[in-house]
């Protein structure tokens, strides 16, 4: 029984949605085992895969720590939560769905601003009028470390943000921004606008395995048929 | 550390009375600063790149606290937190744990968790001999605990500057080389940029906005801008300020006109950096170089040669001296001379103990003016390793 290679997919929300559709559109049918609140579940004519119903942020830890073998998520979610993500896991096939860019923003009145080089222009003179380095309000903790750090920008500090991060410069909690947008009308509604290299990541949904799980032949096996099913 | 024996413990704890009772005997007061320290001091003092490896948390009470990453700053905030006044002469020691995240993982060239002796002179507005004392001291105490063989490197960002200001360069380019020297990338695609197109930011500007501004006037220049974000529909969001961005503007207006930097100077600046020369030589190095510039490192030099006149008067070898131009890049709250001890066997990125001067930090860390500062680590459990003759 635990030959089964565990596979988790999101749990809730549009990510949900649009897995449950690529499995059909492949002829797979995702089935609840148990009663329908379950978290567990299994896919009609892959007897190898048992399926985890998991929030989308959970399913980068357990592809992480080895806890399930495959997984359906957001690269941007595995980018920021392993620094080492090539080493622990492998992008088996892009899915076509779930783009969002993570992207570096700032107040579209910043007209002297257009590049990461600019940033560094203005924040030694920002430091000396406001006393602190520019403030950048994101989720993407990691991520946006790693951005800046390879463009030789350091000058500034990051505020932790878990929600409506696009309303803080405006709010007045954090000069620029650091978030996932895909048509970038959120970011003009708030008077935003992305830098022209701050594209840091372009996102979308990936089936992913797991390096450091655990994977006997079978589990080989049913990965090799579900990818094969998933890509035809 | 947690893997440390009892033998370990005892052999580190003789080595730090060693090492603690040359730095009590050359005048330091023995302190013992906060383990846990609010996050934020360490944040602004010493920016993002040292976050990324600070373990910071929250308490139940929601202030978001760190473990230090070294013990410069709490000893900075226990001397404000002593005296309304912080530019008063003190001189502190001290023996303690600081901690860091190790990205790569922790090893025993890199561990989590280690301990720091270490020596901080505040207030002494005696320069090179403040420097030169910190210096003698760390390397008493490195010797008194048994390390025979180092070797010692400089660097001295106060003699870059000076070397900028030798040349005819505009005040607002010689504060971003000044201020890009950080980071050697950024640096190298600033002096690019100034030699081929400093105008190349301000020409992607709408021409109407340059028109419309007017370097010598900063308050219509202002109104100008207000006028044309008003016309474009932009809204004015966040907390930078329409003069803060006018400034801008006008830096980069200005370099829309201006002449790119003359090649042979970027050339010469180049050469500066890369100056890498037993100390006796480097001050003669660096004269020959600058030879050409209309002058203004004097007196740099001067306090150059005089520290190591300083150095050697105080007993060490200056054979064992080197001075490196493009040193103490990365180690961002330095501001003039830094320093760093080696042993044979460890890597460069493994130093025995390191230092230097850093006038701002106090400031940062919360002092209402700036106070001159110097200053010294030892690497402890480095130390120790080296004088048991291992390596890594």
């Amino acid at each position: 029984m635990s030959d089964k290679l565990i596979l988790a997919i999101p749990s809730k929300g549009r990510l949900m949605e649009q897995t449950t559709e690529l499995f059909a559109k492949a002829g797979l049918a995702v089935k609840k085992v148990g009663h329908a609140r379950g978290y567990r579940g299994e896919i009609e004519g892959i007897p190898g895969i048992e399926v985890a119903f998991v929030s989308s942020s959970e399913i980068a830890a357990a592809l992480k720590s080895g806890s399930v073998q495959l997984g359906i998520t957001g690269e941007d979610l595995i980018q920021e939560s392993m620094s080492d993500a090539a080493m622990r896991v492998t992008f088996l096939s892009k899915l076509g769905f779930g783009f969002a860019d993570v992207v570096v923003a700032v107040p579209a009145c910043w007209i002297d601003v257009a590049t990461v080089a600019d940033l560094e222009a203005i924040a030694m003179p920002f430091r000396r009028a406001h006393g602190r380095w520019p403030r950048v309000a994101t989720k993407y903790m990691n991520l946006t470390r790693r951005f800046f750090a390879a463009s030789g920008f350091g000058d500034y500090r990051i505020v932790e943000s878990l929600g409506a991060t696009e309303g803080t410069p405006a709010a007045g909690t954090a000069e620029l921004i650091v978030d996932i947008t895909t048509t970038g009308e959120t970011l003009r509604a708030n008077g935003l606008k992305i830098l022209e290299d701050g594209i840091i990541l372009k996102s979308e949904a990936n089936l992913i395995a797991s390096n450091v799980a655990q994977w006997t032949p079978a589990m080989t096996a049913a990965r090799a048929e579900l990818v094969q099913k998933l890509t035809k | 550390m947690a893997a440390e024996t009892a033998q370990e413990f005892e052999a580190l704890e003789r080595q730090a009375q060693v090492v603690m009772s040359v730095f009590t005997k050359a005048g330091h007061e023995a302190v013992a600063p906060a383990v846990i320290q609010p996050a934020d001091v360490f944040l602004d003092c010493v920016g993002e790149a040292l976050r990324a490896r600070t373990y910071v948390f929250t308490d139940p009470d929601g202030a978001e606290l760190c473990l230090r990453p070294d013990v410069t700053v709490p000893t900075c905030r226990l001397h404000i937190a002593r005296y309304a006044d912080p530019s008063r002469p003190a001189k502190y020691c001290y023996n303690g744990s600081a901690f860091r995240f190790q990205p790569q993982g922790a090893s025993d060239a890199h561990p989590r968790e280690f301990r720091q002796a270490g020596i901080e002179r505040f207030g002494d507005t005696s320069r090179e001999s403040a420097e030169s004392d910190t210096i003698a001291v760390i390397i008493r105490a490195i010797e008194a605990a048994g390390l025979k063989s180092w070797s010692l490197r400089l660097g001295d960002l106060g003699l870059f500057r000076a070397v900028l200001a030798g040349y005819e360069i505009p005040a607002r380019w010689q504060k971003r080389l000044g201020e890009a020297f950080w980071r050697p990338d950024m640096f190298r695609a600033e002096l690019k940029r100034l030699t081929t197109a400093p105008g190349a930011a301000a020409a992607k500007l709408p021409v109407e906005l340059i028109k419309s501004l007017q370097p010598s006037n900063k308050a219509e220049s202002e109104a100008a801008v207000a006028a044309y974000l008003e016309a474009a529909n932009i809204e004015l969001v966040g907390t930078r300020t329409l003069t803060e961005m006018t400034e801008h503007l006008l830096d980069q207006v200005a370099d829309l006109g201006a002449k790119p930097l003359d090649a042979s100077a970027a050339r010469l600046i180049e050469s500066y950096v890369a100056v890498a020369a037993p100390a006796k030589q480097a001050g003669g190095t660096i004269a020959t170089l600058i030879n050409g510039a209309s002058g203004g490192t004097g007196a740099a030099l001067d306090a150059y040669d005089r520290r190591l006149a300083l150095v050697a008067n105080a007993g060490i070898d200056l054979d064992r001296v080197t001075f490196s131009a493009e040193f103490g890049r990365n180690l961002e709250y330095y501001t003039g001379l830094v320093f760093e001890v080696s042993a044979p066997g460890f890597g460069s990125d493994s130093p025995i103990a390191g230092g230097g001067r850093y006038d701002a930090l106090m400031r940062a860390a919360g002092a209402a003016c700036d106070v001159p500062a110097v200053g010294g680590a030892i690497h402890t459990e480095r130390l120790l390793r080296a004088v048991k003759g291992g390596a890594k």
